[in-house]
């Protein structure tokens, strides 16, 4: 009850143009209308305008018809493939980016047009998206796998999220000079990123109830999840799959930033190919500045290294003072090394003993988990041509479980 | 809990992989009429075309701004912007002033007193008093 069902039958009579938007016939027949300059504008003209008007006027008739490209235009949810030619945004962020040639402005304008701007499938850039997510993820986690072979899994998580996760997407959208259009339209300049704003006032952060996780018992409370079991039901950031967005609900500007660039990573690797897109990948991403040995955050750090000694039949790790200055006074500092028999470990100085000791511990862990052999080399280098034999990458046991 | 995974995000190098234009816009507004755009006015028939070809990563806008004297007005990424006005220039010293715009980074000028700026650790490391000989008193 919904919809007059009078239209769908009545859609044939009528110009292709005045149909209503039905999603399915929008679906059906939005790519053959799209390229249609020439269809009559959905109104007609108005009357006014055409009395007493010289046709044969060059000035008055590009007038004319730049009013029927913009109301032409108006109709539907995104810029047209056509725009992106005459658009100077879109080619200054080609140049920008250095994006490859063989990479057309009428993709990059479809990387800019977000799902919750254009619903239909065919101009909006969520294949894209889809496309350039796995790339990315793959890219690096297979980097960070082979590089520091003995990450805990936490921590490779909590690197993921910081070379691909949605905030440094978009902070890298930022940095690229893109600019966000205040409301989707196809009358926008197709250089701006389009797509449709959170209603004010609504909570994102919100629980939603449409969490399309597989893993069972997610519901459950107080049912505990395991770090390895993150591996199979969670995304690559440890986080619970979310569904998909409805189709009339709005994005944050994070979001939207997110997917743009995880589109044009897509269109590049379709349009140019694998090796412009590894180097994508590399120039624009892994070349960002990550200290991975600021996202560790051990609670016991010199119980776990005791559990790495026993494991690896290392000698048990003794705490021992180097140096110590003031131990009295008001600001004493004691310098402890933690040894494994003859070998010192890791060491670190503190305030008190204990400190001093974990800090200890603390550098020995790390020494530990940030082990990265030389030269590493990654799966998809096999891929380029006149590679080298595979040499297998090292493979740990694994972190310390306590 | 053995070890927890800290999120944060990467920074950006700009120049240690992709090193991307920070001027991302300019704008040349010149009189019609006016005596002070008359340079201005040369320059945009003479010179500009060859400046945009050789700035394919800068978007260009010209626009008349009538009455006024002729301005150049540079947008960043970082969102600032920056205007030079131009009246009584000769079009080779505007390409000067135009210049300046497009390799700006946008930032306030601010004065350098070290030779080096860099995020990355020293590799010399922090100095300690324990470490290394120590000196009889």
């Amino acid at each position: 009850m919904k919809r007059l069902q009078l239209q769908r039958w009545s859609s044939t009579v009528l110009s292709p143009r005045a149909r209503t938007v039905n999603r399915l016939h929008q679906h059906l027949y939005s790519a053959s209308l799209r390229h249609q300059s020439t269809a009559a504008p959905l109104q007609s003209e108005p009357q006014d305008a055409s009395i007493g008007t010289n046709f044969e006027d060059p000035e008055v008739m590009r007038q004319v018809r730049s009013a029927h490209k913009r109301k032409s235009q108006l109709q539907y949810p995104s810029p047209p493939v056509e725009a992106a030619t005459n658009s100077a945004k879109l080619a200054a962020l080609h140049a920008r980016l250095y994006l490859p040639s063989r990479l057309p402005v009428q993709t990059l304008a479809r990387t800019l047009v977000d799902a919750s701007a254009d619903p239909n499938a065919d101009f909006n850039n969520e294949s894209l998206a889809t496309l350039g997510h796995d790339l990315l993820t793959y890219y690096t986690s297979e980097y960070l796998l082979c590089k520091y072979p003995r990450l805990p899994l936490t921590v490779i998580f909590a690197a993921m999220y910081a070379y691909v996760g949605p905030k440094t997407l978009a902070a890298m959208a930022k940095e690229w000079g893109v600019d966000l259009a205040a409301a989707p339209g196809g009358e926008v300049d197709p250089g701006y990123l389009q797509f449709r704003r959170v209603d004010p006032g609504t909570d994102v952060n919100a629980a939603t109830d449409d969490v399309k996780t597989p893993r069972p018992y997610a519901n459950a409370a107080k049912w505990r999840k395991t770090v390895t079991s993150k591996i199979f039901y969670d995304d690559e950031f440890g986080d619970p799959i979310k569904g998909a967005s409805a189709p009339g609900e709005g994005v944050t500007a994070e979001q939207a930033s997110a997917t743009f660039v995880r589109a044009l990573m897509g269109s590049v690797y379709l349009h140019a190919g694998r090796p412009a897109a590894k180097r994508f990948f590399e120039q624009h991403i892994l070349s960002r500045s990550l200290n991975i040995s600021d996202l560790f955050n051990f609670s016991q750090p010199a119980r776990d290294l005791a559990r790495l000694c026993a494991r690896e039949n290392f000698e048990k790790p003794v705490a021992k003072i180097t140096s110590e200055t003031g131990r009295l006074s008001r600001h004493p500092v004691f310098v402890v090394g933690i040894f494994s028999g003859q070998d010192q470990l890791g060491e670190g100085a503190g305030a008190s003993l204990l400190e001093a000791r974990e800090r200890a511990a603390l550098s020995a862990l790390k020494g530990w988990y940030l082990y990265s052999p030389l030269n590493v080399r990654v799966p998809s280098s096999m891929e380029e041509d006149g590679a080298s034999p595979w040499e297998p990458a090292h493979v740990d046991l694994g972190e310390v479980i306590t | 809990m053995p070890v927890k995974g800290l999120r944060t995000v990467t920074t950006a190098q700009n120049g240690v992989g992709a090193f991307i234009h920070q001027c991302k816009r300019l704008d040349f507004h010149y009189c019609k009429y006016g005596g002070s755009s008359r340079g201005m006015l040369a320059f945009l028939t003479q010179t500009l075309p060859n400046f945009a070809r050789e700035n394919p990563q800068i978007e260009l806008r010209v626009a008349p701004r009538p009455g006024k004297h002729p301005v150049i007005k540079g947008q960043y990424v970082n969102g600032r912007e920056k205007a030079i006005c131009v009246r009584n220039l000769e079009p080779i010293d505007i390409l000067k002033k135009a210049m300046i715009l497009k390799d700006a980074s946008g930032d306030k000028l601010k004065r350098t007193k070290k030779p080096v700026t860099s995020i990355n650790e020293s590799v010399r490391g922090i100095w300690s008093p324990y470490h290394g000989d120590l000196r009889g008193v």
